[in-house]
């Protein structure tokens, strides 16, 4: 016989209360910091590459200075010709089920996720080979000196032939050897995992993680009712900070800058079929106006209340970039007169013309995107008194590539650990394909120094290399040279953390605002009894 | 008493609207840049003397921009009115033709009246890229099928009435019937809708720039504005969503309620 309704009830609340209520406040961590990924957490698909895998382990990890660190891999090596990688295993590595990780679960792994063509960038990958149960050997088809970036950020699942392999359902229901394991996903609303009991390295110091996925107004005010540890905050919102909780910020790479079409008017279209070319952005002397006229510094304070700093490219402070790219700005009279030395004359409408051409175009950017739209609507402000008009567009992003992606200037964000990123963005083999060199950058020079810079022997070499396809002394993609586009702040991302949480020292965020912040999640420790 | 009332509550909406009309209309002329001149160093000023109804995150000030918006939601509404009863009163003189013909315009009219109408609404203005044409059209094929199914009644009626027979037999042409009898008993009727239909345009137009499927976020849109106060609600920020929503309000009930006294005096 059933027990009284009332009993059911209390029942059931009992165990929903189980569920929500921590299990203290030192065992059980509640996060609000979004990004829950659509694909499911599956590395082959893309899971992770912007940030901390969790579930997984990678072979490699960086620490804050973005030194590499031994994970997975004790030792790494690359042979004299650059073309084999050959990677040897820790031997106490465990996926949560118990069972053992070995090479077969890392040649797997790579030579899988070259094939399944998400994110992780295997293009240079021919084949991943077992040598025995703790080595294995990488064979590229072509020296990559950035190739050792997919050996951070490509966790590694089990083989497909191993008894709860790799397969479909994967993304849902993942096994890894990183440091939780998945209890429990409900899509939209949470995430909860736990410590998994195998994982090889120093024990996480908290039991239980529950990621929450709210929108920025519920993530507010969860954490104004002290119902999460840590919350990711919109700029916008840094000022709504709750009074018992601290501010944790963390510096990135993450940028915001308006990507030029270079090409005049084309009568061919893209392979998607949208439209390419702008014939104002193509002229020179536009794109360095408009990066003279830019006030960087007022972008941070204004649109990211002060939690930003200026960018000048696509990854300033990293190694491959140059350190002297500032340009001093804003500088309207410089601007004006590299117009007026280019022909943009003003007319009576108080636009410049050229050619009967007026230097108008429109500046798209994701429509509900409030950062972007911001910068959009100030910078169009800040270049108005030089006499052109960039015209704010919101549009949502399959319009954007069905209709403004090679022919708008677009407000876009990047931002990487890799130096691959560069070559994408400004490679002419890249032009056009997706949102990378979206605007069909083409340097000859610049293409020699991204080729070289890839095959380097070194990462030192190849640093040179980067940094001279920025700017070579003659031309470069960057502001000095071709200025492709107009960068404009690198973003600072806001946590609202508990003031017991202990978030270590963090890194460099790449692109994305959540997950990066859990890249060190094995230093945090919760300093109140 | 009791009918000076009504007329006396028509009038006082009359003169607001007439006034906010004025105010719109005005707003054109000199309110020039200042709905998107921003102000750095008065960023998200709470209303008082120096900011009447506050600014936005730029130091845009908002009183400029409600009324820009408002501005904007009328131009829209009027619009759509005037396009969605053009094709309600060609529709009805059509369905006057034939039977076949009316048979074929009542099932079109059943059948868009049965689908809810903002789901088609959010389609339509989808489907043809959001935008101020995009929000007038969406509006407009969304809300033909009521005011039609008035007038076609109104006409069918008509077409019965002896002196139209009359008139037939005395050798008249369809389009001399269509323009001096059915067209002139059919007109008052339509500018009524319209009237209904105009405060229906505006909220549409709001919500659907709301839900960023209508107007382009660089236009002061009231449903814009609405939009920009959601993400600054919870810093409170009240003015943003307040004074806006509140104009909206004011000019969708002035409406309303002169359309409601013109219904009522036909």
């Amino acid at each position: 016989m059933l027990p009284p309704l009332r009993t059911r009830l209390l029942a059931v609340a009992a165990g929903c209360l189980m569920i929500t209520t921590p299990v203290s406040a030192k065992e059980q961590l509640v996060l609000a910091i979004g990004g829950e990924p659509e694909q499911g957490f599956d590395p082959l698909l893309g899971w992770g590459q912007y940030g901390n895998p969790l579930f997984q382990s990678t072979l490699l990890s960086r620490d804050a200075n973005l030194d590499l660190q031994p994970e997975l891999a004790t030792a790494w090596e690359l042979s004299d010709d650059r073309l084999t990688w050959i990677i040897t295993l820790r031997d106490d590595a465990r996926f949560s089920d118990g069972s053992a990780l070995t090479a077969m679960d890392v040649a797997y792994t790579f030579n899988a996720a070259a094939q399944a063509g998400g994110r992780a960038d295997l293009s240079a990958l021919e084949e991943a080979t077992v040598l025995d149960s703790q080595h294995v050997a990488l064979t590229l088809h072509q020296p990559r000196i950035t190739f050792v970036d997919q050996l951070v950020t490509l966790g590694i699942v089990p083989a497909a032939s191993r008894e709860n392999g790799h397969g479909e359902g994967y993304g849902r229901q993942p096994l890894g050897s990183g440091p939780y394991q998945l209890v429990e996903w409900q899509e939209g609303e949470q995430l909860i995992v736990e410590r998994n009991p195998y994982f090889y390295g120093q024990a996480p110091a908290f039991e239980r993680l529950v990621f929450l996925f709210t929108g920025e107004d519920t993530t507010l005010n969860a954490a104004r009712t002290g119902s999460v540890d840590l919350a990711a905050l919109p700029p916008t919102l840094a000022n709504a900070m709750p009074s018992h909780m601290q501010a944790v910020t963390m510096q990135s790479v993450d940028n915001r800058g308006i990507m030029f079409p270079m090409r005049p008017v084309q009568s061919e279209r893209a392979p998607s079929g949208a439209p390419v070319g702008n014939d104002v952005t193509a002229d020179i002397a536009i794109r360095r106006a408009i990066n003279l006229a830019l006030d960087r510094q007022t972008l941070v304070d204004v649109v990211l209340n002060g939690y930003g700093r200026p960018a000048f490219g696509p990854a300033d402070g990293l190694p491959w970039s140059h350190h002297d790219e500032e340009v001093k700005a804003p500088d309207l009279e410089r601007a004006g007169a590299l117009l007026d030395a280019a022909g943009w004359q003003r007319q009576d409408d108080g636009l410049r013309h050229k050619d009967g051409q007026p230097a108008r175009f429109r500046l798209t950017y994701p429509a509900g995107d409030s950062t972007r739209q911001l910068l959009a609507e100030v910078s169009a402000e800040m270049v108005r008194p030089l006499g052109i008009e960039m015209q704010p567009t919101g549009r949502h992003w399959d319009e954007i590539q069905r209709l403004a992606l090679h022919q708008d200037a677009v407000v876009m964000g990047f931002g990487s650990h890799s130096p691959q990123e560069v070559y994408y963005l400004y490679h002419s083999q890249q032009a056009g394909n997706g949102f990378y060199n979206s605007g069909y950058y083409a340097n000859p020079a610049v293409d020699r120094h991204l080729e070289a810079a890839q095959a380097a022997a070194s990462t030192h070499e190849a640093n040179r290399h980067w940094q001279a396809a920025q700017w070579d002394g003659e031309t470069g993609y960057g502001v000095r040279g071709d200025a492709s586009w107009a960068w404009m702040v690198n973003l600072a991302h806001l946590y609202a953390a508990d003031t017991c949480l202990d978030t270590g020292e963090l890194g460099v965020a790449p692109h994305g605002h959540g997950w990066p912040v859990t890249a060190n999640l094995l230093e945090w420790r919760w300093t109140c009894d | 008493m009791k009918t000076t009332q009504p007329r006396l509550r028509a009038l006082v909406c009359s003169s607001l609207l007439a006034l906010l009309l004025l105010a719109l209309l005005y707003a054109q002329w000199w309110l020039g840049d200042l709905p998107t001149r921003m102000q750095f160093e008065a960023r998200l000023a709470p209303p008082g003397l120096d900011h009447w109804l506050g600014t936005d995150a730029l130091g845009r000030e908002l009183w400029a921009r409600t009324l820009a918006g408002l501005a904007l939601s009328f131009q829209v509404g009027f619009l759509a009115a005037l396009l969605g009863s053009a094709i309600a009163l060609g529709l009805a003189l059509l369905a006057t033709f034939s039977s076949r013909l009316d048979a074929l315009i009542s099932m079109l009219i059943d059948t868009l009246l049965s689908v809810p109408h903002l789901v088609l609404l959010l389609l339509i203005a989808f489907a043809l890229g959001g935008g101020l044409q995009a929000v007038v059209i969406a509006v407009a094929i969304t809300h033909w099928p009521g005011l039609a199914r008035v007038l076609r009644a109104e006409l069918l009626q008509l077409r019965a009435a002896p002196y139209i027979g009359i008139s037939r037999a005395l050798g008249k042409s369809r389009g001399f019937i269509l323009l001096h009898h059915f067209l002139p008993h059919a007109l008052p009727h339509c500018l009524v809708g319209a009237l209904l239909l105009f405060p229906h345009a505006i909220l549409h137009e709001a919500a659907l720039t709301f839900l960023g499927v209508g107007l382009s976020p660089s236009q002061p849109a009231i449903g814009l504005l609405l939009a920009d106060a959601m993400r600054y609600l919870s810093g409170g920020y009240w003015w943003l969503g307040v004074f806006p929503g509140l104009g909206l309000l004011l000019m969708v009930l002035s409406i309303e309620r002169i359309a409601s006294s013109a219904r009522r005096a036909l």
